[in-house]
């Protein structure tokens, strides 16, 4: 049997090295897979996007944006774009790297699968804001087009990604994207937001720690050269240009619709508030279901109770008592009403 | 266009229900003449309204291809033949959940002669939503208002005929508990399955005026190219929503074949397979290029539409008497099951109430059955094998083997468990268990798990087996996965007796004997806590690792404090849980007994089987901290927890050389815990073996029968593996690590 001390030794070394292997994102095995990834296809699929967005923004695509972008050397820069040349992917014009049809059509259906993938990231499983760009971005090689079509079927053939980008239909259509930044705004104009841009990561992590998400109302009380200073939901904060500049909206005419909208978290037990609205960052399944709870505006509601240990919410809903977990619960906002007569709830 | 009238004319008058799609959705019609479906929102009494049609002349299963529990059963009435179907109880029909599009799926594609949606008269408004959702899809409902005593009490009364009226269709005021209105429900029924009655169901318009604009357009499209489709407003509205099961059903022709009916195309109608497709395909590109043009909010006004429609009809019928305002019990019992003070201690008190009852009440029924089986009848069946000159490598292969580990794991599962799924089906009836996962959800989120895992892991203290299928009710499929490779750690009744034995006999024996008692019980309920700290570590570990992601959103309705019906619930959890539950185990013990039987007596190079199997775990076992008798024992007993102990003696007697037992291969069990412990002692069990043996038992791989249940709602092998080897892999590191440690010391 041994020294039970050398035992537990090195049953306390074989577990870390176990570990050290096997462990998900950060093990051996799961970072030799991700090295093994840079293989050609991807390469080859991320230069035809890069030419693709280039082109949008109107800007050229060169061996030196190229090579800049995908961060690999101008040798290899250059012998990726031969291959892409033959594959009649794209031509090189003066320099300038132009996408041929084939080309634009390839680098929309990657573009569909990132954006598809975004979605369903978003509606569908718990993954958090934040790694949804990082996960597209591996997943965009890997769909085929008709696993594309199939997870567009199963989501609702959606039409905009959880940044509001539109996604391409099927065929490849894709309609113009809007252009405004919030950057632009100055102050006491209002505009709703209608994308997030996810990179750089740095900024997009910026955007979400400020709280901006999509369909959010914002009225810009005073503008710096330092930041903006704005106010949405009721509450003031502020957001630097740069990451201001990562932020497209479109503006909002004429006064606020419904001023002063409250959260439902800051309701007491025993209170009673209409439904205002349910904010946009609640989306897919998750917004169906509360809607389908009866949670949609004009619902009056009573908080009930909070749960023993916090962080769950029980509230009369058109006569039942539904018990929320609080990141639903911020999503709604509502309008204090005195206590209704309760027979008819 | 083909009638599809698959029914004998003379039998079924005015019937419209789809044969082949009811096929299709595992119905037989066998000798029905009509198909009803059963609709209503959770909680409104819809079961019970099923069991006061059909009595107890139903039968339970699955939805095919889908782990959804669905109930059939009949009625007969004026010499015609009624199947009803209960549809899985939904707020909405939008498909959100596969709930949900079961019961939509049913509604539309089998096309039920009649559909009764089961109403909660106290809460009107909320089922009217779904009501108004069901009359979109169907012309023939027939509106159940159940509970209307309980309005009554509650001051509320409704106004049946305007209700009626309004909705276009009839509705029938019930007391389903009582079986009050349930003949008149029959009867209209019948009336709007034969078409005597004629319904003209509300049908509400888009409040915005763009939207209304596109969706008339293209139910116009629809009805152009569906003559005789009664729903082409609902197709057009799911086109609209992105709802891709509909694009499909347009697609292959599958809502065609819908349109044929009695008295739908007319003969001269220009044949269907030639017109449609192309304007099938005009109409899918049409919905797809409006889903633009309707904006992003159009779910959103779908819903509230809906609602604002439903209470403004709920509003219309109800009548409330404003004096009837009393004293609300709901509200007084949540006061105390979930305060914070009271809240925990009625939980644990309740959790030991129901233990205690199991374990202490299933003593008596448990040994009644074992003097029965193996007292009686073993002998008698080997008087039986001498009789037929039987040779004994025979008798004893069946009668000592196959039959007596069968006997062993009925008289020792059996009592438990027809105690506790009864008083936990009787909690959940009344509403409690409702709040249990309301207290824990705190816990639970923080692990990443989802708060309807307290409902899946309490009914893992009755049999893990049964709360793998409980699972069910946890929609998102991370979280389900998570409840399920963790629902092992919850002490199953096939591991209490063998904890409670151990204890007392090791444990119990160490202090003076005043205080073995409280050793021993807190020795058990220790392990048991451990086991429920297992599974939020472990929930925790997996939804940072392999089953990534945040705790979903979830919503969990309190419903209200009922009266449970006791008989029917003994008679229900009775045949759904436990028959089906032994009857998996005993499938899985018939190989068991033979092969303990057979390693007991096939001698191999001088030494049984069993010896040559205990000698070479023996190494590894004695590094645990526990030794080859135990590990060969959980082997044995990987089909039913509950032959661990008679197995432990057999094979001890057997591999130590004892004298006594029932001889080889034969399990058996002994009168007194002394005589117990001398055998094992006897065996070279000492208190570390003891404790590492009640350690294992709570961390090591599932039954056969939980496993095959783990496969058959997962599907997937892979995660089949993970259930089975992570318990038995920490087992192994706890007793390892305790062995160590207790030698160190």
């Amino acid at each position: 049997m041994g020294d039970p001390l050398l035992n537990l030794l090195l049953f306390a070394f074989v577990v870390l090295v176990t570990g050290a292997v096997f462990w998900p994102t950060h093990g051996l095995l799961a970072r030799l897979r991700r090295h093994r990834h840079l293989a050609g296809r991807i390469l080859l699929e991320d230069a035809l996007k890069h030419a693709y967005h280039q082109e949008k923004r109107g800007e050229p695509c060169t061996l030196a944006t190229l090579g800049g972008a995908l961060e690999i050397a101008s040798q290899r820069a250059v012998a990726l774009v031969t291959r892409m040349q033959e594959a009649r992917f794209l031509r090189v014009d003066d320099g300038r790297i132009l996408l041929t049809q084939e080309g634009t059509r390839y680098a929309v259906d990657v573009i569909r699968a990132h954006r598809l993938w975004e979605r369903y990231l978003a509606d569908e499983t718990g993954v958090d804001a934040l790694e949804w760009h990082a996960r597209a971005e591996e997943q965009e090689h890997a769909l085929t087009r008709e696993q594309a079509d199939e997870l567009a079927a199963r989501l609702g053939h959606p039409r905009y990604d959880p940044h509001g980008d539109p996604i391409p239909t099927a065929e490849g259509a894709m309609p113009a994207e809007e252009a405004e930044r919030l950057a632009a705004l100055g102050a006491d104009d209002r505009a709703v937001v209608t994308h997030i841009e996810d990179e750089p990561h740095a900024v997009y992590a910026q955007l979400l720690e400020i709280g901006i998400y999509l369909g959010m109302e914002i009225r810009v009380l005073e503008r710096t050269d330092e930041h903006l200073t704005c106010e949405a939901d009721g509450k003031p904060f502020r957001i630097p240009p740069l990451a201001a500049g990562n932020v497209t909206i479109r503006r909002l005419e004429g006064a606020p619709t419904k001023d002063g909208t409250e959260r439902l978290l800051a309701l007491e037990p025993g209170e009673w508030a209409e439904v205002t609205r349910i904010s946009p960052v609640c989306r897919g399944l998750e917004r169906r279901r509360l809607m389908d709870l009866g949670l949609v505006p004009g619902t009056r509601i009573r908080f009930e109770r909070r749960g023993l240990m916090g962080g769950l919410f029980a509230y009369r809903v058109r006569g039942a008592v539904i018990a929320l977990r609080e990141e639903q619960v911020q999503v709604i906002g509502i309008r204090r009403v005195p206590r209704a007569a309760e027979g008819a709830a | 266009m083909t009638i599809r009238n698959d029914c004998p004319p003379a039998a079924c008058v005015g019937c419209q229900h789809h044969a082949a799609n009811l096929v299709k959705l595992g119905v037989d019609m066998g000798r029905f003449d009509y198909v009803v479906a059963l609709a209503g929102n959770p909680n409104t009494g819809k079961s019970t309204v099923f069991n006061a049609i059909t009595g107890l002349r139903q039968h339970t299963g699955n939805w095919p291809g889908k782990t959804v529990a669905r109930a059939e059963g009949g009625f007969a009435l004026d010499d015609r033949r009624y199947k009803l179907v209960d549809l899985p109880g939904t707020y909405a029909l939008l498909s959100t959940t596969v709930d949900e599009e079961i019961a939509r799926n049913f509604i539309l594609f089998a096309r039920p002669d009649v559909t009764v949606v089961v109403v909660d008269a106290t809460r009107l408004e909320r089922n009217l939503n779904l009501v108004l959702q069901v009359l979109g899809i169907t012309e023939r409902a027939v509106i159940c208002l159940n509970l209307v005593d309980e309005a009554k009490r509650h001051g509320i009364s409704i106004d049946h005929r305007r209700l009626a009226r309004d909705l276009g269709v009839p509705v029938v005021a019930t007391v389903a508990r009582t079986r009050e209105g349930i003949d008149e429900l029959l009867q209209t029924i019948a009336g709007v399955a034969s078409g005597e009655i004629a319904c003209k169901p509300h049908r509400l318009a888009h409040r915005a005026k763009g939207a209304e604009r596109v969706v008339s357009g293209i139910a116009r499209e629809i009805e152009g190219a569906f003559p005789g489709l009664s729903n082409a407003r609902w197709v057009a509205l799911r086109l609209l929503d992105g709802d891709n099961r509909i694009y499909e059903a347009l697609r292959s022709g599958e809502l065609l074949e819908l349109t044929g009916g009695p008295g739908a195309a007319a003969p001269e109608a220009p044949p269907a397979s030639a017109a449609a497709p192309a304007s099938v395909a005009a109409i899918l590109s049409h919905a797809r290029a409006m889903r633009w043009e309707i904006g992003p909010g159009f779910h959103d006004s779908l819903a509230e539409d809906l609602y604002t429609e439903a209470a403004r009809l709920a509003d219309r019928a109800t009548i409330v008497d404003g004096k009837a305002r009393r004293f609300d019990l709901d509200r007084a019992i949540d006061n105390v099951v979930t305060s914070r003070w009271l809240g925990f201690p009625v939980m644990l008190g309740i959790l030991t109430v129901v233990l205690w009852l199991t374990i202490a009440g299933a003593n008596v029924p448990s040994g009644l059955i074992a003097t029965l089986l193996v007292d009686k009848l073993h002998p008698l069946l080997h008087a039986a094998g001498d009789w037929m000159h039987f040779p004994s490598w025979l008798s004893g292969f069946l009668f000592d083997g196959v039959y007596l580990a069968t006997a062993w794991v009925i008289s020792v599962m059996l009592p438990p468990m027809a105690i506790f799924f009864p008083l936990f089906t009787l909690l959940e009836d009344f509403g409690y268990l409702a709040r249990v996962s309301f207290n824990l959800d705190g816990l639970f989120k923080r692990a990443g798990a989802h708060g309807k895992q307290a409902l899946t892991m309490s009914m893992g203290f009755g049999c893990n087996a049964a709360g793998v299928v409980a699972t069910r009710i946890i929609d998102s499929p991370r979280e389900r996965l998570i409840a399920i490779l963790t629902n092992n750690f919850a002490l199953c009744n096939g591991r209490w007796p063998t904890q409670i034995l151990i204890a007392t006999i090791f444990l119990g024996g160490l202090v003076p004997a005043h205080l073995a008692g409280l050793v021993s019980a807190s020795a058990v309920v220790g392990v048991a806590v451990l086991g429920v700290a297992m599974t939020f570590v472990v929930s925790w570990f997996l939804s940072r690792t392999v089953l990534k992601g945040q705790p979903s959103a979830f919503s969990l309705e309190l419903p209200p404090y009922r009266p449970p019906r006791v008989l029917r619930t003994l008679y229900t959890s009775l045949i759904d849980r436990t028959l089906i539950v032994l009857w998996r185990a005993v499938v899985f013990a018939v190989p068991a007994g033979a092969a303990i039987w057979l390693a007991g007596n096939v001698h191999v190079a001088g030494a049984t089987v069993a010896e040559h199997l205990i000698h070479a775990f023996n190494p590894f076992g004695l590094v645990l901290g526990l030794n080859g008798v135990i590990l060969l024992a959980y082997v044995v007993a990987i089909p039913a927890n509950e032959i661990v102990i008679p197995t432990l003696l057999m094979l001890t007697v057997m591999s130590a050389g004892l004298k006594g037992g029932a001889g080889a291969g034969v399990m058996f069990e002994l009168d007194s815990p002394a005589d117990v412990k001398a055998v094992l002692v006897a065996g070279g069990w000492t208190t570390l073996t003891a404790v590492n043996l009640m350690l294992f038992s709570l961390l090591h791989n599932p039954c056969s029968t939980t496993i095959y249940t783990i496969w058959k709602e997962t599907r997937s092998r892979k995660w089949t593996v993970v259930a089975t080897l992570l318990p038995l892999a920490i087992g192994f590191a706890v007793c390892f690590v305790v062995a160590q440690v207790w030698r160190l010391a």
